[in-house]
């Protein structure tokens, strides 16, 4: 249970993290969803005790960080995929943070196991590719079997097998009963990996919902099609109710009906269909739309005001 | 693939979990090894080439010649490479990102920033004071019988000297942990250090000669190496005398007092 309670933070007048309160329940795992500079990183420092909030409180089973008894043994945070020195080996890495929380060692080489890298422990790990990182990392925070997990933009820079990898673990540790927060400004990876969603733009709190209602509420999935009888097509679609618009390639965007539903239809007028593809195309519009008075970067060809700097 | 939760031992992590945590860290950096074996090789060179030259020297030339204070110039050496091992300690951690990892595992900073000094202080002391000791012996060897005038632990002020030179650089290296506390940056912290012992003497040369003798290095070789001829010494600091040991050492333990309090209330306030 993680529970921040009108968390702010300011730099240089500026707040980035703005009387934000919510809750984190154990055995799902929650989305903590926002574009870029949305103030989610300093939030989980604050979490996490790295950073002091200028007001408010964040609060971990009812203790603020900094109290905890056996802190890796409660918490686990990934917050920097690289935060570790270079010269060290991964087990020396390991090693020092189990001997800071009295965590037996064997631990070490089971964690390391665990994220398939026992057989590099040994390696220095400033010669890990980024997904070596993001998984010692990981192992890092399953050294002292946390009931709370804390990770930030973990699937960044990883490659389609470690992102699915990471997916199954932070649902694995949700089903064990687990607390789990997990930050993403990717809205798509979060409706796969997420069970709840708490978005942010600009530091305050956006929507505190579930995945489901969030795509409900997005009106559904798109799916796209392509088929050489377009109009035809559209209007047997139009007929039954669901919504086409034009995609990419002279694709077409349905919504309304999933692809079974489509497929359906096709079978029954005789439609020739070449492509038919679940998109969450309108999740991201959603979400776009959602943050869109607090979205803080956007390029110049965009209209609205322009954000101040990214806080350090 | 995930286990059960495990339940946590009573009581809560303290100095000692601490402790070995921070020595293990300080073992397995390559930096630490590196830096100690560059200090010995170089330490030992200078303080033989240093007493080698001498040597063959007319007899009546050595009037005032400090055996003890010329076998301990390898130590010289050691300040620089200790007051580099100081910073590097904590500033290594700051760009490498691992002091989140460090302040997430034991989030009591002070006690943090206190195990670390200790860490360091033990370190430095016990390395300086086997150097120490080995520079005397190498330069006493290369002395003895061979014209100049040589020491034994014996000799009035010796053993003072060579003790209290291990001490005196084990400060030093604190005082940089401080600057590193301070400036969490290695370049920053080891130009701090670099100007406070090795540029602040040149200028100070030029406008107070007599208040030469308050800078660390100066009150090192003058004040805790020296055991003959203080007099002579004075030379160099516009006729002022070096201060004497307790107080050079009691001057430098306050120097690194100032820095790690300094660095240790920005420590514990900053956010991490």
């Amino acid at each position: 249970m993680i529970e921040a309670c009108r968390l702010t933070k300011r730099y240089g007048g500026k707040a980035a993290v703005d009387d934000l309160s919510f809750t984190v329940r154990p055995g799902v795992v929650t989305g903590f969803l926002g574009p870029n500079g949305s103030g989610k990183s300093t939030t989980m420092r604050m979490i996490m005790g790295l950073d002091y909030p200028d007001s408010g409180s964040a609060l971990i089973r009812g203790r603020p960080y900094a109290e905890l008894p056996w802190p890796l043994r409660e918490v686990g945070g990934l917050l920097d995929a690289k935060a570790f020195h270079p010269d060290r080996s991964a087990r020396n890495h390991l090693r020092w943070l189990a001997l800071s929380n009295d965590i037996p060692l064997r631990r070490v080489d089971e964690v390391l196991d665990q994220v398939g890298l026992g057989s590099v422990a040994a390696r220095r790990a400033g010669t890990f590719s980024l997904g070596m990182s993001q998984r010692l990392g990981i192992a890092a925070t399953m050294l002292g079997d946390p009931g709370v997990v804390l990770f930030d933009e973990p699937v960044n820079g990883l490659d389609p097998e470690g992102i699915r990898w990471v997916r199954h673990f932070l649902r694995d540790l949700a089903a064990g009963g687990r607390t789990v927060l997990v930050s993403s400004h990717l809205i798509g990876e979060m409706s796969l990996t997420a069970d709840r969603l708490i978005v942010i733009g600009r530091g305050r709190l956006v929507a505190e919902t579930s995945v489901a209602d969030f795509v409900a509420g997005s009106g559904g999935r798109a799916v796209k099609l392509v088929t050489p009888d377009r109009a035809g097509f559209t209007s047997a679609l139009t007929s039954v109710g669901a919504t086409v618009g034009d995609g990419d390639a002279g694709s077409l965007t349905v919504e309304g009906l999933t692809a079974a539903q489509i497929g359906e239809l096709a079978a029954r007028h005789g439609f020739v269909v070449h492509e038919l593809t679940p998109t969450a195309a309108s999740l991201e519009d959603a979400f776009m739309e959602l943050t869109r008075t607090v979205v803080e970067f956007r390029p110049s060809t965009m209209a609205g005001p322009a954000g101040a700097g990214e806080p350090q | 693939m995930v286990q059960a939760l495990q339940e946590a031992p009573p009581g809560h992590y303290r100095f000692r979990q601490v402790l070995k945590s921070e020595t293990l860290k300080v073992l397995t950096l390559r930096s630490t090894a590196i830096t100690a074996g560059l200090t010995v090789v170089t330490g030992l060179l200078a303080t033989a080439l240093v007493t080698h030259a001498q040597l063959h020297h007319r007899p009546g030339s050595y009037a005032g010649f400090d055996p003890t204070q010329e076998s301990l110039t390898g130590l010289l050496i050691a300040g620089l490479t200790g007051g580099v091992f100081g910073a590097l300690l904590i500033t290594a951690e700051y760009s490498s990102g691992t002091i989140r990892a460090t302040m997430a595992a034991t989030p009591r900073r002070l006690l943090l920033l206190v195990t670390k000094i200790g860490v360091a202080a033990t370190g430095v002391v016990v390395f300086c004071e086997l150097l120490s000791f080995a520079c005397f012996f190498l330069g006493q060897a290369i002395l003895t019988g061979a014209g100049p005038p040589s020491a034994t632990l014996g000799t009035p002020g010796a053993l003072r000297a060579v003790v209290l030179a291990g001490v005196f650089i084990a400060l030093l290296a604190l005082m940089s942990f401080g600057f590193g506390v301070i400036l969490r940056s290695t370049a920053g912290a080891i130009g701090a250090f670099a100007g406070v012992v090795f540029v602040l003497p040149i200028v100070m040369y030029g406008i107070s000669q007599p208040d030469l003798r308050y800078v660390p290095t100066n009150m090192l070789e003058l004040s805790i190496m020296a055991t003959v001829n203080r007099a002579g010494a004075a030379a160099g600091l516009g006729g002022a005398l070096p201060l004497s040991p307790a107080a050079a050492l009691v001057l430098m333990a306050a120097y690194a007092a100032a820095s790690l309090a300094t660095g240790a209330v920005l420590f514990v306030r900053r956010d991490g």
